[in-house]
């Protein structure tokens, strides 16, 4: 391949063709040159002093984080034709009890189990292999019958515990104790290649430790009241100058934040002003406010590819409830209708984008004496969106007779790391190579979830 | 409640007995650094979520149940080998970990996050030793580390750790009376004059009230006299001369957080806060812990009222072990959470129907289990209930004085004070003070400052959003001024946004410590805007600085500054820094006669990162 750098190729030149086995990547390469050039220019500018004149201009055209190390080391990721879009991960904080949510509706040992809170299977709504739907999630059920919903029992790893902490540090690490220090979002951005400042979002607070590492990932609740109260003008672009250039030089993950923050304003700004009116009403709440800040930038076109968001809330140890009402209910309605609403909000863009709902453990098959659930193991994963092999539920699955469960508990059927591993391939398009590194220590097996 | 379910009852419910079978560990491994033992951060229901509740929120708790109820695995780790239906694999799969510490990985949540990825891999060894006093430490002591803030002013170091930020006035009283003596005075914080603090608190009554007036104050479960204590601890943060004191309270009510506001803690949490936290917050951890242990928020919070001999609940027990005290490193199993909680049953709060006044501790010698326990080297034959709680105290000692328990509040005390990485060599020497001091907390504190690892760490540690709005206000010299209880509500949200109201974290593991938990652009966007708060107009509220006097009326830009920069972050930025933050008010020589531009400078020194690292 050529070595010499092109510093402004225009992204239809046809020397683009060049740069990647595709003229897609070639793209890609050539966005991650000029942007690499860009960040050149500004800390040349930087260390021979400068005046006014809006060096900045490229910066916020292009979009990209210039300081992130993604650029740094750009590797193109030369996946499969069309493996684009957005992989979306729902953590569950807490622990969903997969029992209630995809259940095997015929086994007559989780009515003996639970007497008071087990759903009726007259009220489930059909799913696949003697799995039913809680009737909260009649939402999904629709995706369902469109082929766009599907889901696994019983999915763990090994080395799981049942602390919230342990479990939830060691799923987002990769599934192992071993090795991996960053998460494995962290791992899947490194081969995913270059991107746009959005490439990577934590909607909410906080980056959740799936996506911390040397990749910057944007934290942030959404476009709505992301701005800095500086007006806009003259004023604002002599602060975001200020600004940019104060975390110039300055050798501290900080500095990549602080880029991220201002690129970031730079595109939601634009994505406020062409706003299109709201497709649908989400529920109230804050997942709500959050998918629908996440739907609006997915098909706002910034190049989102990873997304997660938390949902908390699943701790039920005491009164699970019931079809009557309770929190699992209440939890549930909630869960349905705004993923059901996130998904029609994308209307056609569901295609592209596939969304995982994962928690750290499932719950004791059992009751406990105050009619909730106590820690369990195996939990049940609910994937939607395009690209799904749809129609049945996937994964390996025996039933709830006491001997076949691990002291009372859902044993681990399935490897979250196939899960995740066929999901990433299939959404993302990373490769066998790259999936053994997000993985470190694991051979994926194929579940069959993605089509 | 109504009467608990009764079927077959499960393995796991079933008191403690010997096991004759040892717990077969997962082969992957221990404890990443086995070496350095946490506190497990547990996770209850949103753990990212980081914001406080709208205080608009009607009442309905949110409960931050946790961990805890039955763990199943007794013993054996079970390999089951799979008779598959639908295909796939016949993989063996294994069972949850019987000892949490086997299933490998971190042992803390801010272990987990401060060693994420290649960034934070390496920590350069510096300088160890123990001087015999903090002043000599002080002058002794070389600052090698790289950083951009100015490393030689030792007392400026002083005030960016052990304060909520430091001021002109007070890096002028350390540096004329010198470390010691203004360390020596902090520990006595009761010898502190505190009027401005004093009189912010005093808005807020509901703060200084015992339960039950905030009862008949409020309406039931609402929480209005939670908030206020978060905002009066707020204005304490702010304004008190007790800095110190008023950064080990906050140190300690994350270790032992109880949310606040949160479930259960709506008429019993001010008391929270002040009888265990603020009381023992310079005293003796095994005070603290005993305390921690009888309070009605606690064992609201951690669901311990609930568990009984014939229905147990695991939440206590198992965040006791976890997080209280000596952390999942210490290789406890999921049979000693049981016994832990067993022991612990009899703790109940009084309810709306007594006996005795609703919200008050009362031990009920009717629900504690009894029966001969072992854990972590404590044994008892616990045969008496009536006895019950002196056998949890007994309990509760043991623990609190493990060595387990010194090396994870060591470790936290030089997370907070040192580094996100804390050299061991000071852990070693903290955990040591720990144990020879009886658990008492002012001879880490001692130890601490006359270590040359605490003077070494300048600039090593990032302000997180609470730690940046308290010292933003403390160096604008913000002072409160016409409606307190309305500045302190804007104070309060503009922390509550950024997702770190004080004592508001939902879960029992507290806010996390290290800067890597905190990288977000919505969290620097909130920051950059309180700045220009900060300096904006307050309409009566606080007194806000004027720009000018700020920097001490220097006209043209060049100056202006140098002396914001001065004044704000006592030293001058890089050239190019400095460059950029002239070239924001024209030019070298140009006047300064702009007010917008006299106010964003302001805020963009205290954006920067001068100001974001300490």
């Amino acid at each position: 391949m050529d070595d010499r750098r092109p510093t402004s190729l225009h992204p239809e030149c046809p020397d683009v063709a060049r740069l990647g086995p595709t003229p897609a990547d070639g793209a890609v390469r050539a966005l991650a040159e000029r942007v690499a050039a860009d960040a050149e220019t500004r800390t040349d500018v930087w260390r021979h002093g400068f005046s006014r004149r809006r060096f900045l201009a490229g910066l916020g055209a292009t979009g990209v984080a210039a300081l992130g190390s993604q650029l740094v080391t750009a590797r193109a990721s030369y996946g499969q034709p069309g493996a684009t879009g957005t992989l979306v991960v729902v953590f569950l904080r807490g622990g969903l009890d997969g029992l209630s949510a995809i259940v095997p509706a015929g086994d007559p040992h989780l009515a003996a189990a639970r007497p008071r809170i087990a759903v009726p299977a007259g009220a489930l709504l059909p799913l696949d292999r003697g799995f039913g739907l809680h009737p909260a999630l009649a939402p999904l059920h629709q995706l369902w019958a469109r082929g766009q919903f599907t889901a696994v029992p019983a999915v763990s790893t090994p080395d799981l515990s049942r602390s919230h902490f342990q479990a939830q540090d060691c799923l987002e690490r990769g599934g192992s104790s071993t090795g991996a220090t960053e998460g494995w979002l962290d791992r899947v951005l490194d081969h995913l290649g270059p991107g746009t400042t959005f490439r990577s979002l934590a909607v909410g607070n906080t980056t959740p430790r799936s996506l911390v590492g040397d990749q910057a990932a944007l934290a942030f609740r959404g476009v709505e009241g992301f701005k800095l109260g500086v007006g806009e003008g003259e004023f604002a672009i002599r602060t975001a100058q200020a600004l940019a250039s104060l975390y110039t030089g300055l050798d501290h993950p900080m500095a990549v934040d602080a880029a991220m923050t201002l690129d970031g304003l730079a595109i939601t700004a634009r994505v406020a002003a062409t706003d299109a009116p709201p497709g649908v009403a989400y529920p109230d709440g804050q997942l709500g406010d959050r998918l629908g800040e996440l739907a609006r930038l997915i098909k706002s076109d910034v190049g989102v590819r990873v997304a997660c968001v938390d949902v908390g809330g699943w701790d039920m140890h005491t009164n699970l409830g019931t079809l009557d009402g309770g929190a699992m209910k209440q939890q549930l309605t909630s869960l349905g209708s705004t993923l059901g609403a996130f998904a029609q909000d994308l209307g056609p863009r569901l295609d592209q984008v596939t969304v995982v709902v994962m928690t750290e453990f499932g719950r004791r098959v059992e009751q406990n004496a105050n009619a909730g659930t106590d820690h369990g193991h195996g939990a049940a994963v609910m994937l939607l969106g395009g690209g799904l092999a749809g129609g049945t539920i996937h994964g390996n699955w025996q039933d709830l007779a006491p001997d076949a469960l691990d002291h009372g508990d859902v044993p681990g059927w399935n490897d979250y790391r196939d899960v995740l591993s066929e999901v990433v391939a299939g959404r993302l398009g990373l490769g066998a190579d790259a999936l053994a590194a997000v993985f470190p220590d694991h051979r994926a097996q194929p579940v069959g979830v993605m089509a | 409640m109504s009467e608990p379910v009764r079927g077959a009852e499960p393995a796991w419910a079933r008191p403690p007995e010997r096991h004759a079978d040892a717990d077969t560990e997962p082969v992957s491994g221990a404890v990443r650094r086995p070496g350095t033992v946490g506190a497990v951060g547990l996770l209850a229901d949103d753990p990212a979520e980081l914001s406080p509740p709208a205080a608009t929120i009607a009442g309905l708790p949110r409960r931050a149940v946790l961990a805890g109820a039955a763990a199943a695995g007794v013993g054996v780790a079970a390999v089951v080998a799979s008779r598959t239906i639908g295909g796939g694999t016949s993989e063996p799969t294994r069972a949850a970990a019987s000892k949490p510490a086997a299933a490998g990985g971190f042992g803390t949540r801010d272990e987990s996050y401060a060693n994420a990825g290649r960034i934070s891999a390496t920590v350069e060894p510096g300088p160890t030793l123990l001087y015999p006093t903090a002043g000599e430490a002080a002058a002794a002591t070389q600052v090698v580390v790289p950083t951009i803030l100015d490393t030689s002013r030792p007392a400026l170091h002083l005030l960016r750790r052990a304060t909520f930020g430091p001021t002109p006035e007070e890096l002028a009283e350390v540096e004329a009376g010198g470390v010691d003596a203004w360390i020596a005075r902090q520990l006595d914080p009761a010898s502190i004059p505190d009027d401005e603090a004093d009189r912010v608190w005093g808005a807020f009554p509901l703060a200084s009230a015992d339960p039950a007036t905030i009862r008949a104050s409020i309406e039931r479960d609402k929480w209005d006299a939670a908030l206020d204590f978060g905002k009066a601890t707020l204005g304490r943060q702010i304004w008190s001369r007790r800095q110190l004191f008023e950064v080990m309270v906050d140190f300690w009510a994350n270790h032992l957080n109880v949310a606040t506001p949160g479930p259960g803690s709506w008429d019993v949490g001010a008391s929270y806060h002040r009888d265990v936290i603020r009381r023992h917050a310079l005293g003796s951890f095994t005070d603290m812990l005993l305390a921690s242990a009888r309070h009605p928020a606690m064992l609201r919070f951690l669901t311990a009222e609930q568990s009984t001999k014939d229905s147990v609940n695991e939440n206590y027990g198992r965040e006791l072990l976890e997080l209280h005290t000596v952390g999942v490193a210490a290789g406890y199993t999921e049979d000693d959470v049981r016994t832990s909680a067993y022991l612990l049953t009899g703790r109940t709060v009084v309810g709306e129907r007594g006996p005795g006044e609703e919200g008050t501790f009362r031990y009920d010698p009717g629900k504690h289990w009894v029966g001969p326990v072992s854990i972590l080297g404590f044994s008892d034959p616990n045969a008496s209930a009536d006895a019950g709680l002196d056998v949890g105290d007994a309990y509760l000692r043991h623990l609190a004085g493990h060595p387990a328990t010194a090396a994870t509040i060591a470790r936290k005390l030089a997370v907070r004070f040192v580094a996100d990485i804390p050299p061991p060599t000071l852990v070693d020497r903290l955990t040591t003070a720990y144990v020879e001091g009886g658990t008492a907390i002012q001879p880490m504190l001692d130890v601490l400052f006359r270590s040359a690892e605490f003077w070494a760490a300048v600039g090593q540690k990032t302000r997180r959003p609470l730690e940046n709005l308290t010292a933003s206000t403390r160096i604008l010299g913000v002072r409160p001024a016409g409606d307190v209880r309305q500045s302190m509500q804007s104070l309060y949200n503009v922390t509550g946004k950024a997702g770190h109201a004080p004592i508001a974290w939902p879960a029992p593991n507290g806010y996390p410590d290290v800067g890597a938990a905190w990288r977000s652009a919505g969290g620097i966007l909130e920051s950059w805007n309180s700045h220009r708060m900060l300096v904006g107009d307050w309409q009566d509220q606080l007194t806000t600085p004027d720009p000018r006097e700020l920097a001490s009326g220097a006209t043209t830009a060049g100056g202006f500054v140098d002396n914001l920069c001065a004044r704000l972050t006592f030293q001058g930025f890089q050239p190019p820094h400095r460059d950029a933050l002239v070239a924001f008010l024209g030019s070298e020589s140009a006047r300064v006669d702009r007010d917008d531009l006299a106010g964003g400078a302001v805020a963009l020194v205290l954006d920067s990162p001068y100001f974001a690292l300490r």
